[in-house]
């Protein structure tokens, strides 16, 4: 049954994130964008991690993903714009990079002995995370959020129109 | 260490924090004469992290639990990035280009810029890694289309941040093969766990470092990832350009040396002279195909080019690759012939950057063939332009030749890696031609004149500054190769 819906969550993943890309609307995309996102919500949980998917759901989906459509809606013309390039004469190329990309890392996954963890279901993950954040991780937190600050800062500059 | 005490360690960053939010406030707050004040601001900003830095207690030791490093090595690089950011936040309002643009908030993404260099000079953990490589990247696509109405500023930004979104992508792949072995993101962690990975797990160890060179190759321009370079610092704002081209490269080579040399050493000490790479990896022979490549293209394409700018970016990627030849050893000897190389080549190719802004500013051009009879215009900007030439040639009695002198060493004293040395030779004999191209039609084309051309005394002062240490360590180097020897001090406890 697991097995079974682990198979189910990650199709649906791939099979999202594949019309992510193909999709020639933008809008189109950013729909097929919440598929993904669940998706990998279900990942976590599959992990025993559930805080982490319900902090992808509550802030990819609900947050992230209505400012993306709420962007593209509000920018003009390019709601109704066509993705699509023609130009594109290394694809044969590319797809057999890719090709080949694809099934060298994928054998690798199955050759590799990856570091195993220990396999103990903790009871909450919530007081987990926050330890970490609050001693190990603190450094790591305050630093994401000083990249954040100028990325924020960063957008605003460049999208800011200068006449006064 | 525990993150409270952590913090008596950590103040030169802690002011550059406070720095950031203090130039965002004056920028809100101020109402006229803002970019002089910001100015300001930022200088007395950087003096005081300069000597929070200088009052800092020499120890080795690591801080916020195991995530950053605080040893003479780090202080090191510190130093660099202190000295390429003053000169740059000190030319830019003396540079024509930034007119009409708002300088103020220039200036706060230098300083943000700067804060993750020092992170990444410092980090011994892949999450800091990623987070300080991303902090000067995204800073950097910013400053690169700060001219937001010259459609070439634009377009370097956007190149830019496509090939940086593309490079960090793929070395998150290659940290995230490195943690899912280790199951640690501490380097030290990880390299306790590579050192005895079972003969299996080679190949992935190998797909692994070559992910994570994409990244690191990319922050020094190394051949193959370094498309980007030319058309980024051909539209970027001169400035920048220098910027770019030192700071963020110094720091490349500080993080990569160290992360990779002791994630992938054989002991993960990487205060002993030897170094050997974890059973399995041909980490040596890797380095040297892309040291000899990144030389030989950024060589072959500088040659030709005929804009001064691009001609540099060029040669700046065949910089790279000479220090990545002595990085193939990677003992004690190389790491101090590359640190030799990068304090000397923030002096040379700041200093000959700074001069094509003097010239930009005056005359508003940047083909090399409008250059013609500038020794005779300006010889007190001609002649360091010269010396910074001849220093990046490599010729004596110039600091330049020292540099090369100790990286090329490195390499004939190890022995085996002598095609690489004779390949860094002829390299350094073809970029004689494109840099020697400058200086003949500088002084030899074109007739003398009385007319002598002045510019900004800040700016003459900057560039006849710069030229002091070029010609000073091509002469007597001990005190900086002293300075470096006893920046060979790493922290290498795990926690």
């Amino acid at each position: 049954m697991a097995e079974f819906g682990f198979t189910g969550i990650a199709a649906l993943v791939i099979a999202s994130s594949f019309w992510v890309v193909t999709a020639r609307n933008l809008v189109h995309a950013a729909v097929a964008l919440m598929g993904t996102l669940f998706g990998v919500a279900g990942l976590y949980v599959y992990l025993y991690a559930d805080f982490l998917a319900a902090t992808q759901v509550i802030i990819y989906v609900g947050g992230i993903l209505v400012l993306i459509i709420f962007g593209v809606m509000l920018t003009q013309r390019i709601s109704s714009a066509v993705l699509l390039q023609t130009h594109m004469p290394n694809r044969p190329l590319a797809g057999v990079v890719v090709f080949f990309l694809f099934m060298g890392l994928t054998s690798l996954l199955f050759r590799t002995p990856w570091h195993e963890g220990e396999q103990v279901m903790p009871e909450s993950t919530v007081t987990i995370i926050g330890t970490s954040l609050l001693t190990k991780y603190l450094l790591h937190f305050e630093v994401a959020s000083v990249l954040l600050l100028v990325a924020l800062l960063g957008a605003a500059y460049l999208s800011r129109r200068e006449d006064g | 260490m525990s993150n409270f005490d952590s913090l008596a360690y950590f103040l030169p960053e802690l002011a550059l924090t406070v720095l950031i939010v203090s130039l965002v406030l004056a920028s809100v707050l101020l109402k006229s004469d803002r970019d002089r004040i910001v100015w300001i601001i930022s200088l007395a900003g950087l003096a005081v992290t300069a000597v929070l830095l200088a009052i800092q207690p020499a120890t080795d030791q690591s801080i916020f639990m195991g995530a950053l490093a605080v040893d003479p090595y780090s202080r090191f690089f510190k130093w660099i990035f202190l000295v390429a950011t003053a000169v740059i936040i000190i030319a830019s309002p003396y540079t024509k280009q930034l007119d009409g643009s708002q300088r103020h908030e220039y200036y706060l993404f230098l300083i943000a810029v700067m804060f993750g260099l020092f992170l990444m000079a410092s980090s011994l953990d892949l999450i800091i890694v990623y987070l300080s490589i991303e902090i000067v990247s995204i800073g950097s696509f910013i400053l690169a289309g700060f001219l937001k109405d010259d459609p070439r500023s634009n377009e370097s930004s956007l190149k830019y941040v496509i090939y940086g979104a593309l490079s960090s992508g793929v070395m998150l792949y290659g940290l995230s093969l490195l943690f899912g072995m280790a199951g640690s993101t501490n380097v030290f962690e990880v390299q306790a766990a590579l050192v005895v990975l079972p003969e299996k797990a080679h190949l992935t160890l190998a797909v692994a470092l070559l992910l994570i060179l994409v990244g690191f190759g990319y922050k020094i321009s190394m051949v193959p990832f370094h498309f980007w370079t030319p058309d980024v610092y051909e539209g970027a704002p001169t400035t920048i350009t220098a910027y770019l081209s030192v700071a963020p490269k110094a720091a490349g080579f500080a993080l990569a040396l160290r992360i990779l040399g002791t994630a992938f050493g054989s002991t993960g000490d990487l205060n002993i002279g030897d170094w050997s790479p974890v059973p399995g990896l041909a980490f040596g022979s890797v380095i040297a195909i892309f040291a000899a490549l990144t030389m030989t293209v950024g060589n072959f394409l500088a040659i030709q080019q005929n804009s001064v700018k691009r001609l540099l970016a060029y040669s700046s990627i065949a910089h790279a690759g000479y220090m990545l030849m002595a990085a193939v050893i990677l003992n004690g000897q190389a790491f101090g012939a590359i640190m030799f190389y990068l304090a000397i080549y923030l002096c040379m190719n700041l200093g000959a950057f700074l001069v094509t802004i003097f010239v930009h500013n005056r005359f508003g051009y940047d083909e090399i063939d409008d250059w013609k009879g500038f020794g005779f215009q300006a010889p007190l900007i001609a002649v360091p332009m010269g010396i910074f030439l001849f220093s990046l040639t490599g010729l004596p009695p110039t600091a330049g030749f020292i540099g090369k002198v100790y990286l090329f060493s490195v390499l004939i004293e190890a022995g085996q890696y002598w095609w690489l040395a004779l390949v860094g030779i002829l390299n350094s004999v073809v970029s004689l031609y494109y840099y020697a191209r400058i200086i003949k039609v500088m002084f030899l084309d074109g007739e003398p004149t009385d007319e002598t051309v002045t510019g900004h005394p800040v700016m003459t002062g900057l560039i006849l500054m710069l030229t002091v240490p070029v010609l000073l360590f091509g002469i007597y180097w001990t005190p900086l190769m002293g300075a470096v020897q006893s920046s060979l001090k790493f922290f290498t406890q795990g926690m």
